[in-house]
């Protein structure tokens, strides 16, 4: 599967919209990665950004019943205003330090086209409750039967472990993680591959109890090194903290 | 909240915001619930879902203000694209097994807040900005509300209007440029816009 590419001139003409989020995941991501490294300004791309907040502020204003306040008040006051598990981590496994590979000139441009787009994920989720005793095993099962003795790749550390499987000419790879590691209500696992561009997102999920989750990525592997896990608030395009997870994904 | 856009002084706010001022918080609610209320309730047509959208994505910004830039954009406008994409998300339901809208990211699609948006917000009345969408034409205002108010992409809003996607996608880069040019109040951000048709073949991918 051949990752679309943009040039200038695609960038131009869909400069609306862009700045309106209007385009396709693949298309809002190869405007980010034109963007990337392209000297040109896009000027008229620029210009357009920010019109969202004017056509809100046009609409009339609708007054929020007053119960509102109050109910947003009492719950701001009964949670921490940003919970400490995403921001550290005990034992960063392989590859500490990653985060530096982002350099502003790359994650401004990289946030520019963003993932607000349209995002298809889809989380399948096998619940195996109480009936595997080996939890490692059962992984590697599940693994082995989505891609067929494909090579599986251990991604590992202090959330929780799982292999990343290359479906290869499938144009397509799994991650099947047992992750273990407590997750706030307003949290998700992100998911990185890592080149030597530095990380791009690949996906998000959040694990139930009990259960293994068989995530899709939404990214060939092919020219990546490394595969990485880390805990966020929101779908990000640059990791905010060190991986929860990492493994080496290169043969 | 009275017919204005201006934000006065979203910066300070901030800053109390990030040093865990509570009172900051109910500041920000008290200037800009209404407008974030009307965004929800135009996409998702129903005030009590509104409120919970509204409510969550205050408790958003209390949580993860570190992450506001306001080197990228206003704070309203954050706050606006959060209760926005959250109110898409909820009303396509394409992503019912995440609980945080990846899509708060698309508050980052900012180089810096744009000076023409930026005053026509502080210094434009709401039914001026209303007017100025008003003024659009039909088939313009129609493409930008199903992108804005509906999370349509141009391919979507072509086959839901029957037009060709280069003529839909041609039709939000026309829009948004006229709005901008007719709400430009400094010479600092204008930009000519070329009207021709734009190039089908490039972005039929």
């Amino acid at each position: 599967m051949t990752p679309l590419r943009f040039g200038c001139q695609d960038v131009d003409e869909l400069a609306g919209a862009l700045a309106l989020g209007a385009v396709d995941a693949d298309q809002a991501r190869a405007a980010r990665e034109h963007l990337s490294s392209c000297p040109e300004p896009h000027a008229e791309l620029r210009s357009l950004l920010g019109a969202d907040a004017v056509l809100a502020a046009g609409l009339d204003p609708v007054q929020p019943s007053a119960a509102l306040r109050e109910r947003l008040m009492a719950s701001v006051d009964a949670m921490p205003r940003r919970p400490e598990a995403a921001m550290s981590v005990a034992e960063p496994p392989a590859r500490r330090g990653w985060l530096d590979w982002l350099s502003p000139q790359l994650a401004r441009p990289m946030a520019l086209a963003g993932v607000g787009a349209a995002l298809a994920l889809a989380v399948v989720s096998v619940s195996l409750a109480g009936q595997l005793g080996d939890r490692d095993r059962a992984l590697r099962a599940v693994a082995s039967a989505l891609a067929a003795d494909a090579p599986a790749h251990r991604v590992e550390g202090p959330a929780g472990r799982g292999y990343v499987v290359d479906t290869e000419g499938a144009g397509a790879a799994f991650i099947v993680a047992d992750v273990q590691g407590p997750l706030a209500a307003d949290e998700l696992y992100e998911l990185w591959l890592i080149g030597p561009e530095g990380p791009v997102d690949v996906g998000v999920f959040r694990p139930r109890n009990n259960e293994i989750t068989v995530i899709p990525v939404e990214r060939d592997l092919s020219g990546f090194e490394t595969f990485a896990v880390t805990v966020e608030a929101e779908r990000v395009t640059a990791p905010t903290g060190d991986p929860v997870m990492a493994g080496a994904i290169g043969s | 909240m009275t017919d204005t856009a201006q934000p006065p002084d979203d910066a300070l706010l901030a800053e109390r915001l990030r040093s865990g001022d509570r009172e900051a918080l109910g500041e920000l609610y008290d200037r800009y619930a209404s407008v974030a209320m009307a965004v929800a309730v135009r996409v998702v047509t129903d005030r009590e879902l509104a409120e919970d959208l509204v409510h969550d994505a205050y408790v958003a910004v209390w949580q993860k203000i570190d992450r506001f830039d306001a080197s990228r954009g206003s704070l309203r406008a954050w706050l606006l694209t959060i209760v926005r994409n959250r109110a898409i998300d909820r009303l396509r339901g394409t992503r019912p097994s995440i609980e945080v809208g990846e899509a708060d990211e698309q508050s980052l699609l900012r180089t810096g807040p744009n000076p023409t948006w930026e005053a026509a917000l502080q210094q434009r009345s709401a039914s001026e900005l209303r007017h100025a969408l008003e003024s659009l034409p039909q088939e313009q205002r129609q493409a930008v509300e199903l992108a804005y108010f509906g999370g349509r992409t141009y391919r979507e809003i072509a086959q839901l209007t029957g037009v060709p996607q280069g003529t839909a996608n041609g039709r939000l880069r026309l829009a948004l440029a006229k709005l901008r040019d007719s709400l430009s109040l400094t010479d600092a951000a204008p930009l000519s816009v070329q009207a021709e048709p734009v190039r089908a073949e490039g972005i039929d991918r």
